[in-house]
């Protein structure tokens, strides 16, 4: 996935002069994780732009450069380091279009690494996307799959708005996929992708957890249970005619993150699902998620829902 | 970074001036300004304090909810605005700035439209009073939370100096912004690349309430430029000309690719921080009253009276003139109307979500 994204943000810079790269340690070194890799050697420090270590910097700069007409891609290291730059997401990003009555605009991406399995501790781990997603004005994407990332980056940098770009890390290097030759492979976001056909149990995931879920599915599938896979990649918005078609028609659904579960992305969703089709509901929704407490060091699998988690909670709609 | 055109040495230790209190002109170099733009410096403060009143009565009659007392920071404001290539450069400005704005031609039925909420609004009644944008001025959107501003404006100014435009940022702020991290590190980025851009700091002396010595263990904003790499100029911000010709030094110096530079601008807020503030309180009214002595205003015209470029009766003229537009912009701001409720959710994003049109169609039945 990493690979996806260092070569989409170069497509994107050779499309569109305006798209500037601007982050802690993208240029000569490529990005701590390599999203940024060539891109120095290609465009130069006009448009690879190292920036000093602050995140207020990096994401209240992109805004004025966007204001200014270039269409900046900011880096923020880990997601566990953008609340110094919260306030620029939150007060500047998030309010230039509404606040100036469409005068301004912020055309930005903040890319970020999120989520847990690297054993990095609560500050190289955590699942921040709900701050984002209850943030009017943010657009939120979360791909789990390299080319997800490459034509939701594509459409996030083309999007007039800001979009929050959610990657996770422990996916990285997990999957490889051959992606298209089309330079307009483009994901919109606001749509989720089926991955499974099934009929006995929704289940809907994004980002990092979309690897367990895929497992999940598997060992259920191997136990004659027909699972329907959802994955939401667009947090905010978020493909509501998909997932609620797909319940309405099973009847039972688990909702899968690893973000802790109090008022999380899931939480909206089960809201929403039981706002809508309560009486098409054979079982509550049911979330499987990471757990209200600072992500752990020694217990990283643990607070992760895995396969075992999500399948005790199938089990448990199934039996309702 | 000298240069031979250099008028002014940053880090003074005393602030810069270019005319007495009386009105005398005492600075080592020959006035070169006309008579026209004397007189329109003049009028500019003028209308920045008559907006400051009529705005305050307004909001005392309870048509506008709110006001933040300009009055004390003409001088500076239309120093900094007439330094300025209007609709060339960008002011990245805070709510305090109402001459500043006016003086760059932001149109006043604009700025007192903004304040009442009205439709004549450009930025469709979005923000509280004394928020004014206007992208034809290349004039960024005010926002209340302090120093949030700064980090965008050095990111406009490195987006300047990327491409090239022979434009300059200026962005301005008060005495307590600089405590913020956001202001850190919006100059310090600046810095480290060398934008053009010029932070102008208004230093009244007061955050609300916190007196400066609460503020920072520093003795001034100014010499905080050197942690930055950047020249720092301290100016009389009662003093009209003195600020018009430091701005106007610092802005060319970052147009001819020198850097960015921070200004402090020495004023006072004769009012309350805002309508909502009791400023009895905390400042005793004989330190309000020595400072309104030494009204911007009322030096520039000592000075013009001396070289014989305004009287009483240009006064009564000018009074009676800016008297007319405002109550002009009240009645156009009030013709235009209310902005429809369904407005409230446009301008989210740039077409209306899905659920977001659920929930207009909720509100409005």
């Amino acid at each position: 996935m990493v690979q996806s994204i260092a070569r989409t943000l170069d497509e994107e810079m050779a499309r569109d002069e305006r798209v500037v790269v601007v982050g802690e340690d993208v240029g000569k070194r490529g990005g701590v994780f390599l999203a940024t890799e060539k891109l120095f050697d290609k465009y130069g420090p006009d448009r690879v732009i190292d920036s000093p270590l602050s995140e207020a910097a990096i994401i209240g700069a992109a805004v004025g450069m966007a204001a200014h007409g270039l269409r900046p891609v900011a880096e923020i290291q880990f997601s566990d380091y953008v609340y110094p730059g919260f306030d620029q997401l939150v007060s500047q990003v998030a309010k230039l279009r509404y606040r100036s009555g469409g005068q301004f605009t912020a055309p930005i991406v903040v890319r970020m690494p999120a989520g847990g399995g690297v054993k990095g501790g609560h500050h190289h781990s955590q699942s921040p996307e709900a701050h984002f997603v209850h943030t009017a004005g943010l657009k939120v994407v979360f791909p789990s799959t390299p080319s997800d990332a490459r034509g939701l980056l594509k459409s996030a940098i083309r999007d007039d708005d800001p979009v929050v770009f959610m990657e996770p890390k422990r996916l990285y290097r997990a999957v490889k996929e051959e992606l298209p030759d089309d330079l307009d492979a483009l994901v919109p976001i606001g749509k989720a992708a089926v991955r499974r056909v099934g009929d006995d149990v929704v289940l809907v995931s994004y980002g990092g957890s979309m690897a367990e879920t895929a497992r999940a599915a598997e060992a259920l599938a191997e136990q004659g249970v027909s699972p329907h896979v959802i994955d939401l990649r667009s947090l905010a918005p978020w493909d509501e005619e998909t997932v609620l078609e797909a319940v309405a028609r099973v009847g039972r659904v688990v909702l899968v993150s690893e973000a802790p579960r109090t008022a999380s992305v899931m939480s909206e969703v089960a809201a929403t699902i039981t706002e809508e089709l309560l009486d098409q509901l054979l079982a509550p929704p049911l979330r499987v998620s990471g757990f209200d407490t600072p992500y752990p060091y020694a217990q990283d699998r643990e607070y992760l829902p895995g396969p075992a988690r999500i399948m005790r909670a199938v089990q448990r709609v199934l039996d309702y | 970074m000298i240069l031979e055109s250099q008028r002014f040495q940053p880090f003074t230790a005393e602030p810069i001036a270019v005319i007495s209190e009386s009105g005398e002109w005492i600075a080592p170099f020959e006035l070169d300004l006309g008579p026209d733009q004397l007189r329109r410096m003049y009028q500019d403060m003028l209308v920045g304090r008559a907006v400051d009143e009529r705005l305050g009565r307004l909001q005392r009659q309870g048509k506008v909810s709110f006001v933040a007392p300009s009055g004390g920071h003409e001088g500076a404001q239309v120093g900094i605005a007439h330094a300025l290539r209007a609709g060339h450069d960008w002011l990245f400005p805070y709510y305090r700035d109402v001459a500043l704005p006016l003086a760059m031609g932001l149109p006043l039925v604009e700025f007192v439209a903004q304040a009442m909420g009205s439709a004549a609004d450009p930025s469709r009644a979005r923000q509280m009073p004394y928020h004014v944008s206007s992208k034809a001025l290349n004039l960024f959107s005010a926002a209340s939370p302090i120093a949030s501003h700064i980090p965008p404006a050095a990111g406009c100014a490195i987006s300047m100096k990327l491409r090239g435009t022979d434009q300059v940022t200026v962005c301005t702020f008060g005495d307590g912004a600089t405590s913020e991290g956001d202001w850190h590190a919006g100059v310090n980025f600046a810095g480290a690349q060398g934008a053009p851009i010029v932070f102008a700091c208004q230093n009244n002396r007061y955050a609300i309430s916190v007196g400066f010595e609460k503020q920072t263990g520093a003795d001034s904003i100014y010499t905080k430029a050197h942690a930055y790499g950047m020249p720092g100029y301290f100016v009389d911000g009662m003093d009209v000309l003195a600020s018009y010709y430091v701005m106007c030094e610092a802005v060319q110096r970052a147009r001819d690719g020198f850097g960015p530079a921070l200004v402090e601008l020495l004023v006072y807020r004769y009012g309350g921080h805002s309508s909502a503030d009791d400023d009895s309180r905390y400042r005793p009214r004989a330190e309000v009253e020595a400072w309104r002595k030494r009204d911007p205003i009322a030096r520039l015209r000592r000075f013009l009276t001396r070289k014989g470029l305004w009287d009483d009766e240009a006064q009564k003229e000018a009074d009676a003139r800016i008297a007319a537009e405002f109550d002009e912009a009240v009645a156009q701001a009030q013709a235009a109307g209310d902005v429809p409720v369904e407005a409230m959710f446009e301008d989210v994003f740039a077409d209306v979500p899905e659920r977001l049109a659920r929930q207009r169609a909720e509100l409005l039945g």
